[in-house]
C-alpha cells in the first residue's frame, strides 16, 4: 500500500493508477453492500462516480438533452446491472465505458441524420454559471475565478484529443488510467504521455494569453 | 523552450523533465467543479436510480441494435432503429419510430408488457395472443420494457431511444 500526496487513498499498486478522495478499493465493497439492499452505499457510488461519468459525457460533446438522457441511461443500466457486474472493483470502468458507448452511439444517430453544431458547451465559460455568483467575497477570489474562466476557455479551444482527454482527467475524484482507457478507449500505456503533452499545451496557451 | 535565465520561476519551467501537471490538471479539477459540475437534477436521478435494482427479473441483454449493427439506409433519413434483446429462450424485437414503438415477444404467446421511463414511470401496453405489442408513445429518453412471459419476468437493458 502507498499513500501518495492525498488521503485515504490505498489504491492499486499498479504505478499507471491513480485513486482519488474515494478510495477505489471501497468501490467494490461499495457494489456488494449495494446489492445487498444498503443505500447509503449506493449514494456513496453515485457521489464517487457521477462525476467521472459526466465527464465522460462531457468529453464528447452532446448536446445538453443527449448529455442529460445518456447519463441516465448510463445510471438506469448500472443500476439494472448491480448484481451481475464481474469485477465490482472495476464498477468506475464499468460506467465510464458504458457512457463512452452510450455517447457514440448519438454521436453515430446524429451523423445519421444532419450534423448539428452545438456550441453550447463552448459558451459555458461566459455563460450564466459563472464562478462570480458562488466567489464574489473578495478581490482575491475574484482574480482566482477570472483566472479560472481564461483557463476554461483554453482548455476548450485544445484540440479534440487533448480536450477530450483532459476533460476526463478532471473528475473529482481523479479517475484511475483504466477508468480513462474504458471512457476513451485508448491504451492505459499511452494516458500518461499524453495526458503530460497535453498539459503542457494548456500551460503554454495559458503563458501566451498572459504574455499579451 | 528551456533555458530562459530570467524564468522567474525555474521550478516551474517549461524543460520536460521539470514540468509539473499535477497543478494544472488540479486546477482544470477546480474549473471543471466550478464551470460544468453534475447538475444537481441528474445527481438526484441517479440517486433516484437504485429502485431500478430488482434482483428478481432476468435481464434481457441487447443483442441487436440497428445503430450499431446495420449499415445505414440511404434516401431513408428516418429509418426505425430496431433492436433485439435476449434473456435466455425469450427474445423481444422492437421498432421505435418517431410515432411510437412496435414490438413482438418471441416464441409468440400471451405476454404482460410495460414500457418503463424511469424509477416510477411505468406504462402497460396491449400485447395481442402472438406477442405482438405496439405503443403510439415514443420514449421520451431513456427506456426499458418489462415483460412477463411463459413465467418469467424479463426486463430489456437500459437504453436511449
Amino acid at each position: 500500500m502507498r499513500s501518495g500526496t492525498l488521503t485515504s487513498t490505498a489504491y492499486d499498486d499498479v504505478p499507471y493508477t491513480r485513486g482519488g478522495a474515494v478510495d477505489r478499493t471501497e468501490v467494490g465493497a461499495l457494489v456488494r453492500s449495494a446489492v445487498d439492499g444498503d443505500a447509503a452505499a449506493w449514494k456513496a457510488l453515485v457521489e464517487g462516480l457521477s462525476p467521472l461519468v459526466w465527464s465522460v459525457v462531457r468529453a464528447h460533446r452532446l448536446s445538453d438533452a443527449d448529455a442529460h438522457e445518456v447519463y441516465q441511461t448510463v445510471w438506469f443500466r448500472f443500476a439494472q446491472h448491480l448484481h451481475r457486474l464481474r469485477e465490482p472493483d472495476k464498477a468506475g470502468s464499468w460506467l465510464a465505458s458504458t457512457a463512452r458507448n452510450e455517447c457514440l452511439k448519438v454521436l453515430k444517430g446524429l451523423t445519421r441524420l444532419t450534423l448539428t453544431d452545438d456550441p453550447q458547451v463552448l459558451d459555458r465559460a461566459s455563460e450564466e454559471r459563472t464562478p462570480e455568483q458562488t466567489l464574489i467575497d473578495s478581490e482575491e477570489e475574484a482574480a482566482q475565478a477570472e483566472r479560472i474562466r481564461r483557463l476554461w476557455q483554453e482548455f476548450e479551444a485544445l484540440g479534440e484529443r487533448c480536450r477530450q482527454l483532459l476533460r476526463v482527467l478532471m473528475a473529482s475524484p481523479p479517475p484511475s488510467y483504466l477508468e480513462v482507457s474504458a471512457a476513451l478507449g485508448i491504451a492505459v500505456g499511452s494516458i500518461g504521455p499524453l495526458r503530460q503533452r497535453c498539459l503542457r499545451r494548456l500551460r503554454a496557451r495559458m503563458d501566451a494569453r498572459e504574455a499579451a | 523552450m528551456s533555458g530562459i535565465d530570467d524564468e522567474p520561476f525555474p521550478e516551474e519551467g517549461f524543460d520536460d523533465a521539470g514540468f509539473d501537471g499535477e497543478l494544472l490538471e488540479e486546477e482544470l479539477r477546480q474549473a471543471a467543479a466550478a464551470l460544468d459540475p453534475v447538475p444537481a437534477e441528474l445527481r438526484q436521478l441517479a440517486l433516484g436510480a437504485y429502485a431500478l435494482h430488482d434482483l428478481d427479473a432476468d435481464i434481457a441483454e441487447l443483442t441487436f441494435d440497428s445503430l450499431v449493427d446495420a449499415l445505414p439506409v440511404r434516401g431513408v433519413p428516418d429509418a426505425p432503429r430496431m433492436l433485439t434483446f435476449r434473456a435466455g429462450a425469450l427474445t423481444v424485437d422492437i421498432e421505435v419510430t418517431g410515432e411510437g414503438l412496435i414490438g413482438q415477444v418471441l416464441p409468440p404467446g400471451p405476454a404482460r408488457v410495460e414500457v418503463l421511463g424511469g424509477p416510477r414511470a411505468a406504462r402497460p401496453v396491449t400485447v395481442d395472443t402472438l406477442g405482438r405489442f405496439t405503443s403510439d408513445t415514443p420514449p421520451g429518453g431513456p427506456f426499458a420494457l418489462r415483460l412477463r412471459a411463459g413465467g418469467q419476468v424479463v426486463v430489456t437493458e437500459w437504453l436511449r431511444a
